[in-house]
């Protein structure tokens, strides 16, 4: 089919017994009006539409086996409607799902993308795109599609992007090594949610990367780095090592190699106050291997406060006041003080 | 026998009245009675209506008994009676919702209660001075799941019930100055006791099991002077704790231990020492 449109020329310098009509095959007059058409010529009563015999109107024609035409009866006897619009195709026809269409009418029945040139795929009889397909057939499988070739994946999926592909598609960014699913996704913008800058890297090449490996799980950390005891951990694995609950960035505390929340620091290491047992935040009081806060610090035979600078006596490894001392049943402080004076003589 | 009212009184405000009575204006929560020469609950009227207050100090004094009244103050914590006269304990005292400290060292208990260990948050307890032993404690006495310190020294105990290994919480135990000729194996389940206080005892042997405790770090206190120690326990003992620590750990010492148990001691027990000067003994 096509579309063309013929050139009228005057027969002035032409060798005129050579020409001939092409419909009549008759010769032609001096100074008559000749119509070329891509080098054939013709009587300008001759160049008609084959089947309404009318000139051409602005010279438009359409050719079809051989035949010209105009516009109106070659729609008529040959031009094919489109099966979306109902509109004539002129131009490009599509031929599919045994219809025509006009290129951009014939479209995924799914995301509507146009199919012309990408191609489709009859599925239930429906014209989808390969995309769409394969994820008909994905989810009716219960398998992941590749995103670069839409087929199946019948392994691990290597996940890249937010994406799922197969793993051959890729090479490692530093080694060129085709990758399998265990290839890590480096992030080239740690905490950004753009990922689009996002790189491929085979296990071993990731290791050299010097990404910081989680002290903990052993898993590289790409988001937020807690850097303690010399390691690194992820933000959610660095706990206290007695009840095991992430410190999130509170204050956490160091004792031969491990770390403690601050209650359980206290609890294993001492700073808890001896009367009230609560963490002692400020200063601390210290004697006989124990801790007192500031209020609790006092005689424990009478309650009254001491300072660091009260002297005390020591019963049963709690400190007494002088007062209270002296107020002791006589035999008791006789034994007491006997008993400090045999530990003196064993010490010296 | 007399029974004292409010009208046996003396006249003139007491001063434990004048301190009980600027308390109320001031809602002070701590309670100051030392040495204030009291003999009786009696002697501190509306005590028991200020349920705000928290601690309670009624140390040198005279009092023989506590009014079972006093659990009405439910915020009380800390209860301090040390060196008074006290016979018995009120059973009441052991439902107390808040009270964590009791201090009851230097009087005359010859008894606990039945039920005393019902104490619901009881975290020190000390009966030290007194006439406790191991036939006079209550049944649930071991119960007190949340004690971190008992004082027990200056009493007549013997034996300790191998119950005590149920406080899993305790820190702290004293049993100095008493009558003791073993200890339980089961003190070595007292998994954070950092305080043991055994001396002026009858204790010959250590059950190997006293060598799992954590008696040796720099927060631990271990005195056993004072004892009449098999040979090879006073000769570590002479090098120090930690050597009789590492003994009682050795295959040797199991052998000698489990002999002695079985009734290879020689001789008779160790005598006791002599209390009757204690004033705990005092018959009024
Ligand atoms: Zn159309
Ligand atoms: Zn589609
Ligand atoms: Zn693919
Ligand atoms: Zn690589
Ligand atoms: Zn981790
Ligand atoms: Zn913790
Ligand atoms: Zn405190
Ligand atoms: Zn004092």
């Amino acid at each position: 089919m096509m579309y063309s449109k013929a050139e009228v020329v005057q027969a002035i310098n032409m060798s005129l017994g050579a020409m001939h009509c092409t419909r009549c095959a008759d010769g032609f007059e001096p100074n008559e009006k000749i119509v070329n058409s891509n080098g054939e010529l013709w009587h300008t009563q001759c160049f008609v539409c084959a089947q309404c015999f009318r000139p051409f109107q602005d010279g438009i024609f359409y050719e079809f086996e051989g035949r010209k035409y105009c516009e109106r009866d070659f729609h008529v006897l040959f031009a094919p409607c489109c099966n979306k619009c109902g509109e004539f195709v002129i131009g490009r026809v599509i031929k599919a799902m045994s219809a025509s269409w006009h290129p951009q009418c014939f479209r995924c029945q799914l995301c509507a993308k146009e199919l012309a040139d990408s191609g489709f795929i009859r599925n239930q009889n429906r014209a989808l795109c390969h995309e769409c397909n394969a994820k008909v057939k994905a989810e009716i499988t219960g398998r992941y599609v590749c995103q670069k070739c839409h087929g199946l994946i019948d392994e691990e999926p290597l996940r890249f992007r937010g994406e799922v592909y197969h793993g051959y598609h890729f090479n490692c960014t530093a080694c060129g090594t085709e990758l399998d699913s265990t290839a890590r996704e480096v992030k080239s913008r740690p905490g950004l949610a753009a990922n689009d800058m996002n790189e491929l890297y085979c296990l071993r090449c990731h290791d050299k990367m010097g990404i910081p490996i989680c002290g903990a799980c052993r898993r590289p950390i790409e988001e937020r780095v807690v850097t303690a005891l010399g390691k690194h951990w992820h933000v959610e694995h660095f706990v206290c090592a007695k009840c095991e609950k992430p410190f999130l960035g509170h204050r956490h505390y160091e004792k031969r190699g491990l770390a403690y929340c601050e209650t359980h620091y206290h609890q294993l290491f001492g700073n808890l106050c001896f009367v009230c047992n609560q963490v002692i935040a400020g200063d601390v009081f210290t004697a006989l291997n124990k801790a007192w806060c500031v209020h609790h610090f006092a005689c424990s035979v009478c309650d009254t406060k001491m300072t660091q600078k009260s002297k005390f006596y020591e019963y049963d490894e709690k400190p007494v006041c002088k007062k209270c001392y002296d107020r002791f049943p006589n035999e008791l402080r006789r034994r007491l003080r006997d008993a400090h004076e045999n530990t003196m003589k064993k010490n010296v | 026998m007399s029974q004292s009212t409010v009208s046996c009184l003396p006249p003139k405000m007491s001063k434990a009245k004048k301190v009980l009575d600027e308390a109320r204006e001031t809602g002070e929560c701590e309670l100051d009675l030392v040495e204030k020469g009291l003999v009786s609950f009696e002697e501190l009227p509306g005590l028991f209506n200020m349920s705000n207050i928290t601690r309670l100090t009624l140390s040198h004094n005279k009092i023989s008994l506590i009014n079972p009244g006093i659990a009405n103050l439910l915020n009380l914590e800390i209860l301090n009676l040390s060196n008074n006269q006290l016979r018995e304990l009120p059973v009441s005292l052991s439902s107390m919702p808040k009270l964590r400290i009791l201090n009851v060292c230097i009087n005359r208990l010859d008894n606990l209660p039945r039920g005393f260990g019902a104490f619901p948050v009881l975290e020190v307890l000390d009966l030290s001075y007194n006439n406790l032993n191991e036939q006079v404690l209550p049944g649930n006495f071991f119960g007190m799941e949340t004690l971190r310190a008992l004082y027990l020294g200056d009493n007549d105990f013997e034996y300790l019930p191998k119950e005590v290994g149920q406080l899993k919480n305790l820190q702290i135990l004293g049993l100095r100055d008493n009558d003791l000729l073993e200890l339980p194996r089961e003190v070595g389940d007292l998994a954070r006791l950092r305080e043991l206080h055994i001396q002026n005892n009858r204790l010959q042997v250590l059950p190997p099991e006293v060598a799992q405790l954590d008696l040796l770090s720099n927060k631990s206190v271990m005195k056993m002077e004072e004892n009449p120690w098999v040979n090879p326990i006073a000769e570590q003992y002479l090098l120090g704790i930690s050597h009789v620590i590492e003994y009682l750990k050795t295959d040797t010492y199991k052998i000698i231990y489990n002999r002695h148990m079985q009734g290879g001691r020689s001789g008779p027990p160790p005598p006791k020492a002599d209390k009757s000067k204690k004033a705990s003994r005092v018959r009024a």
